[in-house]
């Protein structure tokens, strides 16, 4: 048995290379799927194996909620890299770990009782974590917890591409975000092998947005302990004996709310409200899915940030304009109570939220990604950074 | 002490309970109406309450091990077992009542399914349980499509809505032709012990539903409630708009708002005149994006004649001793 | 029937039961809360028999006629999670209707008490025994026990609810009977005294799992691969504790009601010095018994071994008591078509209870009485005769059907 147990620590010499991509639960859901099967055609075109797989338990994928990808390739027979890499719900590690909505930098819960990861868990040793975002890798890295390792940044700029179930945007992210990796791993996906794959499975018009990709993609090297300190610990699941049988749990007590699933890395957008034009009509209380309004003494409503998904129902239901718009999530550092910031200096709460909104309201389209209702869709000014 | 139940109808929502008995931390998509429902069933009917839960979006999204967000108890139950739940749970209450084994006191059942599981599978126990007189109330919480499994089609879900078993294709652009089932009025229609029948939209009319639930708690008997929940996920919408899909579908007429409380009928929402088209309520779902205007007419002319042409309109399908379906 | 000597006799009330009314009986002792019935032969005695006695004032519970066996289950699997002491029951395809339910309630531990009036699978209908509807929940957490005459039918559904609700166990229990010979049956029962039972039998505490206002708790709630693991792991090891939990129950059923009811797992039938021994489970321990008196007139050291309760299973006990003789003859009244050998599941079941012993007895099967089709004295003998054939020949593991014609 002693020859054996050494095996157990023995890590494959064969050299696979991981990719994950960190996705938005259905908005991205086909982009992340597109990304993953197009860098497994792209592979077989360099005559290497690869395939590509969803994580498992993000399903049922919910709006919003952060989901995974993979694609694994390498230079082995399939059936050696399934061997290797098959039937697994993720990789131990990954060489890149693509993000496709820039949020999700500030962490991700993507079920009850897993707690809240970095971004960048996974990325291995000189790895590198490529985010499509119109911010800098520096900015990015505010939200980022440091590792003991040297890594590195990547971004393709660009915003989120939000779609839906059945209409997808496509707004060329797929052939973008796959240049960009062939531009900082070339070992995992060559461009020029990609220029062959991406027509046929992504369409002809999407070449120069895949050269685009390459050329416009922003790489910074992350030294050990850059980054900050993860604030939030990930929770040690029980032993079998250290729970009860019957699988029985605790309510929520009353006036309490689900402490082990606080729900923020869901959002990409938050309500910022501005509680001196509030006129007490309850209705962004009421309209909340998420239960995220506190009452106050004054009848106003505090915000509990740690619960808001961002999906904008309060901000639609206010009836006084600007009231409450949503504000791209990265430009906040805490999940805070703005009422009580509110009551400890008004003025500057005031002034605060007005800079964080922008100037207007914000009008979206009614399916995801698409411009049906385009006369409604005003510039926006509060949505982007 | 049980804190004593009282059903007060709610007039305005500076009157809606404050307290939340479903509380913040579940799984539920963005904008859900789902999640609304359970927490408007729940405010509306206090902490003197079980809630039971069938097999659904609003199980699986709702609790993750070993976490809930529930604060009244709940209990997971079978995709087609809403029916029998609220059954075995009214029965073992009284039971229990009666020996003297627990307090008496008025402990609220309420089993939720959605239209999987209730409108088809679960069809039968819910007959069955409406068919008692144990005080129980059954909630449909309809998002017309398996959303669990990532939404598949119902017996409940819009006549030519793309679904993962319903696609758009290249040789057959509809395939859900079925119409959906106008569950409540088949129940009403065929279950004369039923104390109470409604159908709902949480968010539209403001109120609406939470009054409707504390009708149903105190009708004395069995109860049924189905509620119509815009998905954003499965109807494919920004999440923002769930209020709005919700009043699209009373003002559109295509979801008519109704009920029927110890057999007399009544519509508690009729739709202004003239109706809005429902091409306004279905063009702004990405699911509807492949249908064309006739798809469109053919859906308004049904609408229309369930309106027109039923004696009483949206609710039971007879005319003149016929039963009509369609026009 | 035997009394004990100076200890507590209960009072002789003797009443002609069938296995159904016996256990009718039971429920009633019980004061059982919470049925539900839906009506599928053999079963549906018992609940004719309880809502009878219900209709009678004899005692009180909800009595609900279901939509449907899942609905059954479904019923008092919630009606127990308050707090109710239920009692549900089916057969057959009724049972297999049923199964989801089946499935949860074990998995929710709830100390349901069911029924399982043993009958053969549709396709075609029919309506005889056959032991496979009980066997496929042998996976799944129940308790499941074979009771073999009427008055054990009685005395098993009250040690099931005994063992079934004790707080080291909280598994549902499954009390099989064999459809027509046992459930229809009907023999001098004794019934015991409701003071007696109370006295047997405590109240049913589910403790700090009770759904209810005061006790604030989600049940079942969504789990992934992070639990799954472990939560099957204590529903494996809380199985381990039942055996000495059963011991006890047989143990003060004897005390409190003055009867002996012999070793709780298996009966052993002129096993003394046996050098065979015939296994089977339920009725077909009649006809064996009689074959075995024939052949122990004739010399022949032959025995019966009838295992009552097959989960959780013997193994050490069977192991002692089968590795005594040389040969075995498992009498299956199921099939497992393409299993080991093409056995029957009591026969691989304990071919592999034996695999660990330092005897390897010859084990032959037969799969017999099939769809409620009749087992002889006859064919026991001619059983017994081709288990030492088998031995004689060192043909180990052979499988044959019984009464078929050819």
């Amino acid at each position: 048995m002693g020859k054996i147990s050494t095996l157990l620590d023995e890590v494959a010499e064969a050299d696979i290379k991981n990719v994950e991509v960190n996705y938005r639960g259905i908005f991205q859901k086909t982009l992340a799927r597109k990304i993953c099967k197009t860098l497994v055609y792209a592979a077989k075109e360099e005559e290497r194996t690869g395939f590509s797989y969803g994580r498992y338990s993000d399903a049922p994928e919910r709006n919003g909620v952060p989901c995974k990808y993979f694609a694994v390739v390498a230079e082995m027979s399939e059936e050696d890299l399934e061997a290797e890499a098959g039937a697994k719900i993720e990789p131990n590690d990954v060489n890149v770990s693509i993000v496709v909505d820039d949020t999700m930098v500030k962490g991700v819960e993507p079920w009850g009782f897993s707690g809240i990861r970095p971004i960048n868990e996974k990325v291995k040793l000189g790895g590198t974590l490529l985010v499509v975002s119109e911010r800098s890798p520096l900015e990015l890295l505010k939200n980022v917890a440091k590792k003991d390792f040297p890594y590195k940044i990547a971004v393709v700029p660009g915003k989120h591409s939000f779609s839906g179930l059945w209409v997808y945007k496509d707004d060329f992210t797929d052939a973008r975000v796959l240049g960009a990796l062939a531009r900082i791993e070339p070992d995992i996906v060559g461009l020029e092998a990609l220029r062959k794959v991406v027509p046929e499975k992504l369409g002809a018009e999407k070449i120069d947005a895949l050269n685009d990709g390459y050329k416009s993609v922003i790489i910074k090297s992350i030294a050990p302990g850059e980054g900050i300190d993860w604030p939030y610990s990930i929770p040690t699941l029980p032993k079998w004996h250290e729970f009860k049988e019957g699988i029985v749990v605790k309510s929520v007590a009353r006036g309490g709310r689900n402490e082990d699933y606080k729900r923020f890395t869901t959002r990409t957008m938050r309500p910022v409200i501005r509680f001196d034009t509030c006129i007490k009509c309850d209705l962004c209380w009421y309209a909340c899915p998420d239960e995220c309004f506190d009452p106050t003494p004054d009848g106003l409503f505090d915000v509990n940030y740690n619960y808001c998904v961002g999906c904008g129902r309060c901000a639609e239901v206010c009836p006084v304009p600007n009231t409450i718009v949503m504000v791209d999530e990265l430009k906040f550092e805490n999940n805070d109570s703005p009422y009580h910031e509110y009551k400890k200096d008004k003025e500057a709460y005031i002034e605060w939220a007005d800079q964080k909104m922008g100037e207007k309201r914000v009008n979206y389209p009614f399916v995801t990604g698409t411009g049906l209702i385009e006369e409604n869709v005003k510039k926006n000014d509060g949505e982007k950074g | 002490m049980a804190e004593e139940i009282v059903f007060e109808k709610i007039k305005g929502i500076h009157k809606v309970p404050r307290e939340e008995f479903y509380s913040s931390g579940h799984r539920t998509c963005e904008g859900c109406e789902s999640a609304m429902v359970m927490r408007m069933f729940s405010k509306a009917s206090g902490p003197r309450t079980i809630a039971l839960g069938t097999t659904g979006c609003m199980y699986v999204a709702n609790t993750a091990y070993m976490t809930t967000p529930w604060v009244i108890p709940w209990m997971h139950t079978q995709l087609g077992a809403g029916g029998s739940a609220a059954l075995g749970t009214s029965a073992g209450l009284r039971a229990l009542m009666k020996k003297g084994k627990i307090p008496e006191e008025k402990i609220n059942t309420i089993a939720f399914c959605g239209d999987l599981g209730g409108a088809d599978m679960g069809l039968s126990a819910i007959s069955s349980a409406l068919q008692t007189d144990y005080d129980l109330l059954i909630i449909l919480y309809d998002n017309e499509s398996a959303a669990n499994t990532d939404i598949q089609a119902t017996g409940m879900t819009t006549w030519g809505a793309q679904t993962t078993f319903t696609p758009t294709g290249k040789v057959k652009r509809i395939m859900q032709t079925r119409w959906k089932k106008n569950v409540a009025g088949m129940l009403a229609a065929g279950h004369p012990n039923v104390k109470y029948i409604a159908t709902a939209i949480a968010s539209f009319p403001p109120i609406d539903l939470l009054n409707k639930v504390r009708k149903a708690l105190s009708a004395g008997g069995p109860a049924f409630i189905h509620t119509l929940d815009p998905c954003p996920k499965g109807w494919d919408y920004h999440p923002r708009y769930s209020d709005k899909l919700g009043e699209l579908a009373a003002r559109s007429g295509i979801f008519p708002l109704y009920e029927i409380d110890h057999g007399t009928a009544k519509l508690t929402y009729n739709p202004p005149k003239p109706r809005v088209p429902v091409k306004e309520y279905l063009e702004k779902q990405g699911r509807f994006a492949h249908l064309k205007d006739e798809d469109f007419q053919y859906i308004q002319q049904r609408v229309d004649s369930m309106w027109e042409d039923w004696e009483i309109p949206g609710i039971i399908p007879v005319r003149n001793g016929t039963i009509r379906s369609e026009k | 029937m035997t009394v004990v000597e100076g200890k507590l006799v209960e009072s002789q009330k003797e009443e002609l039961l069938t296995g159904c009314e016996a256990v009718a009986h039971a429920v009633m002792l019980a004061d059982v809360d919470v049925i539900s019935a839906y009506p599928i032969r053999p079963y549906t005695e018992v609940m004719d028999a309880v809502s009878k006695l219900i209709a009678d004032g004899k005692f009180f519970a909800e009595y609900i006629i279901a939509d449907g066996e899942h609905s059954q289950f479904e019923i008092v699997k919630h009606a127990s999670a308050v707090g109710a002491r239920v009692f549900v029951g089916s057969s057959g395809t009724g049972w297999m209707y049923a199964m989801e339910a089946i499935a949860v309630t074990a998995s929710d531990r709830l100390p349901v008490v069911a029924l399982v009036g043993n009958r053969a699978l549709d396709d075609p209908g029919a309506f005889g025994v056959e032991h496979n509807d009980a066997l496929t929940v042998r996976d799944l957490g129940w308790l499941l026990v074979w009771a073999s005459t009427a008055q054990e039918s009685l005395d098993t559904t009250l040690i099931a609810y005994r063992v079934a609700e004790d707080p080291k166990v909280m598994f549902p229990t499954a009390l099989a009977m064999d459809g027509g010979f046992l459930t229809h049956s009907q023999h001098m029962v004794r019934i015991p005294s409701q003071s007696l039972v109370r006295k047997f039998l405590p109240a049913y505490n589910l403790g700090d799992r009770r759904l209810h206002p005061d006790n604030p708790i989600s049940i079942a709630p969504q789990v992934n691969e992070d639990w799954v693991m472990e939560i099957r792991m204590q529903n494996a090891e809380a199985t381990k504790r039942v055996p000495a939990v059963i011991d006890k129950a047989y143990r003060e059923f004897e005390d409190v009601f003055g009867r002996e009811l012999g070793n709780p797992w298996l009966e052993e039938y002129m096993m003394e010095d046996a050098e065979l021994a015939i296994v089977g489970m339920g009725t077909l321990a009649m006809p064996a018994k009689a074959a075995v008196k024939r052949l122990r007139s004739r010399g022949t050291k032959v025995g019966l071994v009838r295992p009552k309760w097959f989960r959780p299973f013997p193994t050490e006990l069977m192991q002692k008591v089968l590795s005594r003789v040389s040969a075995i003859g498992v009498v299956d009244r199921d099939f497992s078509y393409g299993s080991p050998y093409y056995g029957g599941v009591l026969f691989n079941e304990i071919r592999s209870t034996l695999y660990s012993s330092k005897n390897h007895p010859t084990i032959a099967n037969f799969i017999a009485g099939l769809g409620g089709r009749e087992i002889s004295i006859a064919d026991m003998i001619k059983m017994i005769q081709l288990t030492y054939e088998a031995e004689e020949e060192g043909k180990d593991g052979q499988v044959k059907w019984m009464g078929v014609r050819e």
